[in-house]
Formats: C-alpha cells, structure tokens, sequence
C-alpha cells in the first residue's frame, strides 16, 4: 500500500491547481454562464497537453494514466472550471484503443472537441453532455464503436448548471472507428473512466465548497460570536470533510484499479461515483446553509458550486441507478429482475 | 499509488489463522458471549508468546515488530474468530503512554510483562460526571510520604475486575480545575479499598463502576510528572483516536452478503440476492464498508509516515456502523430479531449482534461529537465550541 503521489503526481497537481486558480476564477466561471464553456481555458488545456494525459506518448499523449487525469480533474472541480474534462478525456482513450489516428490528432491538436455519448440510449435521443460545444461524439451503436460528428443546427439548452448541454436532433457524418465483440467492453471501459474522472472533479468541488462554508464560518458573527463556534454550523462541515477525504481516497484506488486491470475496477469505479456525488452535494447543500440569505443571492460563489454540485451528476447518471449497477458488477445480474424484464417483452409481442 | 497488499500481509494472516485454530474454541467465544469480560487470560498468554500483545513494538521488548497494517489484518482474525481482545487492546493504550513517558523503573517493572500477556491494565478516566469531558476529574489523589491516598468512583471501567492495574486519572492538586493538576497513575486493581460494582450493557459487555476508598497506592507507580496527568492522557487518547480500527461495517456487509446469498426468495430458486431492494440496500452498504476500509488504510499508512490523519476512520467506521446495524434488522425482518441463544438466530444472531453492541462504537473511542469538534477546530480552523477550562 503506498497512498503518496509520486513527484511528477505532485507536479501535475500544483501546475493545474495553478492554472485554474488563474484562468478559473469566479469572474470567468461567471462570464461563461450560461453555456458554460470558456474557450479560452479549453484553449490553453490543450497546450497544457492535458487532454492526452491519459494517451500513450508513442500516439501524441503523455503517457500518464488514470491518476494523473483524476488529478486535473480534481483540480478543475476545486474551481467548477468552465470546460469538458472527464468525457474529452476519456474519449482520446478510445480514439487511441481503436487506431483512430486522424480523429485522436485533431482532438489532442484541440481542432475538434471529441466528447462522449454517453447514456444507454441512441444519440439522437440522448441530452449530450458537451452537445452544444462538441465537434464529434463517440457512441457505441450496435455493437459498433461510431465517431458522430455535428450536425448544422444545434441548439444549447439554457440550464440550471452552466453546462453545454444540447440534444443533436439529427445527426451528422457518422464514422465507424470499431467493430466486434471488443466494442461494448471498450466503451464500458471509457464510461468507468468517466464515473471516476466526474468523480474526482466532484471531490474537488466538495473541497472548495468546505472550505467557502468554512471561510465563512471562521468570519461571520451572528448572536455575538462566530458562527462557527456553533456545533450545528460546524459539526456538518467535519463530516462533509471526512467524506470528501474518503471519496477521494476511493477515487484514487479506482484509478489505480483501471490502470492495472483489475476485475473489481468497474465495481470501485461505479462506487466512487455513487459516493463522491452525494459528497459534493452534501458539502455544498450545508456550505450555502450556512451563509444564510446571502448564499441565495447571485453574488455569492457557493451558488456556482450548489447548482454544479447537482448538474455534473445528472448530465451523467442517475446515483440510483449506478447501485443499481453496483450491485450488478458485485452479485451478477438478479435473476427476478430478468424474468420479469423477460415476461414484459413477452407480453409484448403477444 | 498502490493498494496491493503486501505480500507479508498473507504470512501474518496465515499465522493469526493456524494461531485461530489452536488457541479459540467454541467454549471461549461462547464464555465470551456470556460474561462480555472482553479478556481471555489463556488467550493472552497465547498471544503474548507470539509478541501479539504488543505487536508493534521491537522484539527486544517482547513485541513482534509488525507494521500497522500486519497488526490490523492478525487483530481481525483473531476478533473476526470471536476471540477476546478489548482487554489486550485497551491495555496497549495505557502501555503505550508509559512507553512514552513513565520512568525508567516503571518501564522495566511494567511493560515485559504487558508485552508477555500476563498484565491487563484497564482505563480508569471517565467518572459520573464526566463522559466525553474526561478533564472534570473529581478522582482526588493526595502525597503522604512516599504513598499516594486515592478517593473517589469511575465509570465503565470495562474488565476492571479482571485487571491487574488500572491506568487511573487523578485531581492531586484540590484547587486546579479542567485539564490542570492532574496526576497519572498504575493502581494495583488488588489494593485494599477498591471495589468493583458489575454494570451490565446491552451490547452483551459487562463493564464497572469502580470506587476508590482511601487506596494507598506507591509513588513508584506515578506515569509521569506529579500535576502533569494531561500531557500523559493525550498520548494515550491520541493512540485511541488514530488507530485503525478493524471496520465493523465490513464485518457487516460480509455477514449481510451470507445471509442474501442463502436465504430463499421464492420457490422459483431466487435468494435474497435476488430482490432490488436488498441488492439496493447492500450496494449501499458496500461502497461504506468500502470508505470506511480505506479510512482505516489512510491511517495506517500515514502512521506509518508518523504523521498524524486525524480522526476520519474513527468518525466515520462507527457512523456507519451504527447506521448500517439498523438498517439490516430491517433488511432481514423478523429473524434478525432472534438473539445467540435462540435456534431461530440468523447466522448465529450476528445482526441481532451488531445491533446491541453498534451504538456504543460512536461512544467510546471519544464521541463523534468530540471527533468532529476536533476536526473542525484542528483541519478547518473553526473556533473552539466547548469552553476553555
């Protein structure tokens, strides 16, 4: 057991805390609503070479795995970054798996934004997470990885979560990058890199959020003295702190899980997920609480975090249905829900 | 980053498992279940003979020299075999401060002896009044000569009739108040003018009030300096709060992925594990289990680095723990309620178990009130919310 980030670790972790306490700051955050992107940002995370981290140097990437993405990803969450990460990211993977050299260059070149499809349904019914800023979403259809490029008219859905959602009614070029039984395990694979990589930044979100509501606390007196002397103020943040201490232990030992292969990393992977999800949302739900009032109002950071805290979960997956698929990756499908899933169809065709 | 375990993890296992088998039989966990002493003096002396008292300290010293985590993985064996080990356990911490911080003398006279299994020493801190608030000591202590005269009563002295010292928090100066003129010592549990009054628990424990009555106890039994109990009980308490302990929630979550895995649905073949609802509940329950493990991982390694984590696992494994011992009674119905004695008992009454004994998890290791008030003054920076004394 070794829990210390090598040097390089470090390195990757104080560059970026570095470059998005700069470049992400609550005025641009701000600045970016409501499509919730700053190219500018996305632009110098692709001279960075972060979106390649994860990609084999001999292809154009860093070299780097699993953990070094959760880093950055960690570190975009600490200041709710306004740019894609954890889908980008995990899309070059697959572009990379499946020898899709054109398509990987032009990604890691920041030429198109390659993101990922990623709810269990056919694209053109799926709210695309990047849907309004993606050049190409990566899908699995049929049995077939596909590269779906933009159609003309997209239209960004104006949202609660500063996020560039938008649906692609219909579809642009498609290009099948993989075929054959390896497809459906890759893209799995890419999903599990989402779940842990939207959970790192979830972790970061929750950190920041602490320390806003701790901030705050340390400050602000109400009856005489600071309201962080009251247990009921505090005594949250501490659990919201041992939480996010332990989903970001959980998401660094999924992480290493993916990187060495082992059977339980899908199982760790959905568990970080489920975890640092309700993490951040607790953290950032009692952070505002705290500043009473003037955590409502517009002006006060908090809010970027509350309305995030929820939006990066849901424009993924719902947390239900991941221990749904938890307990299906621990104890093998049930055998009731099949059956009844089963006579459903049956009835069905009666 | 790395979560391997070590390859020495499987020898140590591999010996707590052979030392299993010779050492606990049926008699001794069934003893244990029906007198909740804690302390099995066969078993002691047992461990003791393998330095397993002491487990991390030199073997020069009687210990075996193993690493936190070797020390976690052999304890939960031994206690996941139903064996004894409040009374070695809590012995390490009282042992652990005179290590650090006891005379020479006493050294040499005590922990051989501790590290051999032939010394139980109980904690004799908390008093009617004082709980978590361990500084509102009324326990009086008074020089004459080369004695000390101890007045006053403890509470839950777990296995104090069983023990051969008592690590006892005195007030030797009648004037101080809170954490000053304090004074630490080794009380001989045989010293005339003590008596034991049994205090029984739910949680199948039995613990002790204990009273004091004019105990004359040697000046050579002091730990540490005279008015400076304070400085010797945050080593002590610090030992208690950071260790790692063996997560009862996974215990828990084993137990619970037993009893699906066997227990018909149906009759058309299904089990428990079968039904959405269980499988929600216990998916739940594993990703705690799982945070409370590398919780407990996070300390062993940082103690390791002799850095301190702060008390995370400590808050978080008994939360869970108490929330999870409920919420499988309702998992597994009617049955659960069963208790050991009954042949209806499910798997041998171990949700009827972890019930009873859950809720004082979030007590005794200092409570999750004081855990968080620590981290929220210590790693948030918040200001103190009790009152200084």
């Amino acid at each position: 057991v070794n829990l210390a980030l090598t040097e390089e670790q470090q390195f990757v972790k104080q560059t970026f805390a570095a470059i998005f306490g700069k470049e992400a700051s609550p005025e641009r955050v701000r600045a970016a609503e409501p499509l919730g992107h700053d190219s500018a940002l996305w632009k110098r995370m692709i001279e960075t070479g972060a979106l390649g981290v994860g990609v084999a140097e001999d292809t154009g990437g860093g070299g780097g795995g699993m953990l070094e993405l959760a880093l950055i990803a960690e570190e975009a969450g600490r200041r709710v970054a306004p740019i894609p990460f954890a889908e980008p990211a995990a899309a070059v993977r697959v572009l990379a798996a499946c020898g899709a050299t054109d398509l990987l260059r032009e990604a890691l070149a920041g030429d198109r934004m390659v993101s990922l499809a990623c709810k269990p349904m056919a694209v053109e019914h799926q709210i695309l997470a990047h849907g309004a800023i993606a050049d190409v979403v990566v899908a699995l259809e049929s049995d077939r990885i596909v590269a779906i490029h933009r159609p003309r008219q997209v239209r960004p859905i104006s949202n609660m979560g500063g996020l560039p959602i938008a649906r692609w009614g219909e579809l642009g070029e498609v290009q099948v990058l993989a075929g054959g039984e390896d497809s459906g395990r890759r893209f799995a694979a890419a999903l599990d890199e989402v779940r842990v990589l939207r959970a790192a930044a979830l972790v970061g979100l929750a950190s920041e959020a602490i320390e806003i509501g701790a901030a705050y606390a340390r400050e602000r007196e109400a009856f005489g003295i600071k309201i962080g002397t009251y247990q009921a103020v505090a005594h949250p943040l501490a659990d919201a702190l041992v939480a996010k201490d332990g989903a970001q232990i959980l998401v660094w030992k999924a992480c290493w899980a993916l990187n060495e292969g082992l059977p339980n990393a899908p199982a760790l992977a959905a568990m970080a997920y489920v975890f640092a999800a309700e993490t951040a949302y607790a953290a950032a739900q009692h952070s505002l609480h705290i500043h009473g009032g003037y955590g409502f109002t517009i002006e006060c950071d908090i809010q970027l975090y509350y309305r995030r805290a929820k939006s990066w979960v849901t424009a993924f997956a719902d947390p239900e249905r991941e221990l749904d698929l938890l307990a299906d990756r621990t104890f093998g499908p049930s055998r009731k829900i099949l059956r009844n899933a089963l006579t459903s169809v049956t009835h069905g065709s009666e | 980053m790395d979560f391997y375990e070590p390859e020495h993890l499987k020898d140590i296992r591999n010996q707590a498992e052979a030392f299993v088998a010779e050492h606990i039989t049926p008699e001794m966990v069934e003893e244990e279940l029906r007198s909740g002493d804690g302390v099995s003096r066969p078993l002691l002396q047992a461990m003791g003979a393998k330095g397993w008292v002491a487990p991390m300290w030199p073997k020069e010293e009687g210990g075996a020299g193993l690493d936190p985590f070797e020390t976690a993985a052999m304890l939960a064996v031994i206690r996941g075999a139903g064996g004894p080990t409040v009374g070695p356990g809590t012995t390490m911490l009282s042992a652990n401060a005179i290590r650090a911080l006891g005379s020479p003398e006493l050294r040499d006279r005590i922990l051989p002896d501790v590290a051999a299994g032939n010394t139980l020493i109980c904690l004799g801190y908390t008093e009617p009044e004082g709980g978590s608030d361990v500084f509102a000591c009324k326990t009086r202590s008074v020089r004459d000569g080369d004695e000390w005269i101890v007045s006053g009563q403890k509470m839950f002295t777990t296995f104090a009739h069983r023990a051969d010292y008592c690590f006892l928090l005195t007030r030797s100066d009648a004037e101080s108040r809170g954490p000053h003129g304090l004074t630490m010592f080794l009380m001989p549990m045989g010293t005339r003018g003590i008596e034991c009054q049994l205090l029984r628990t739910m949680g199948y424990e039995r613990t002790n009030i204990v009273f004091y009555n004019d105990v004359r106890v040697s000046d050579e039994l002091r730990v540490g300096d005279a008015g400076q109990g304070l400085h010797v009980m945050r080593a002590a308490l610090e030992a208690e709060q950071n260790v790692a302990p063996a997560s009862r929630t996974t215990q828990l979550y084993d137990a619970a992925v037993t009893w699906a895995r066997q227990t018909p649905l149906e009759d058309r073949g299904d089990t428990m594990l079968d039904d959405p609802l269980v499988r929600n509940r216990l998916a739940r329950l594993a990703v705690d289990a799982e945070v409370a493990e590398l919780l407990g991982i996070r300390v062993g390694f940082f103690e390791q680095l002799g850095a301190k984590p702060g008390p995370h696992a400590a808050l978080f494994g008994p939360e869970a723990y108490v929330a999870w011992s409920k919420e499988m009674v309702d998992v597994v119905g009617p049955g659960a309620l069963a208790d050991w004695t009954d042949p209806e008992a499910v798997l041998a009454g171990v949700f009827e178990y972890h019930f009873r004994c859950a809720v004082a998890s979030t007590i005794y290791g200092g409570s999750s009130e004081v855990l968080r008030s620590l981290i929220a003054e210590e790693l948030l920076g918040l200001p103190r919310s009790r009152p200084k004394s």
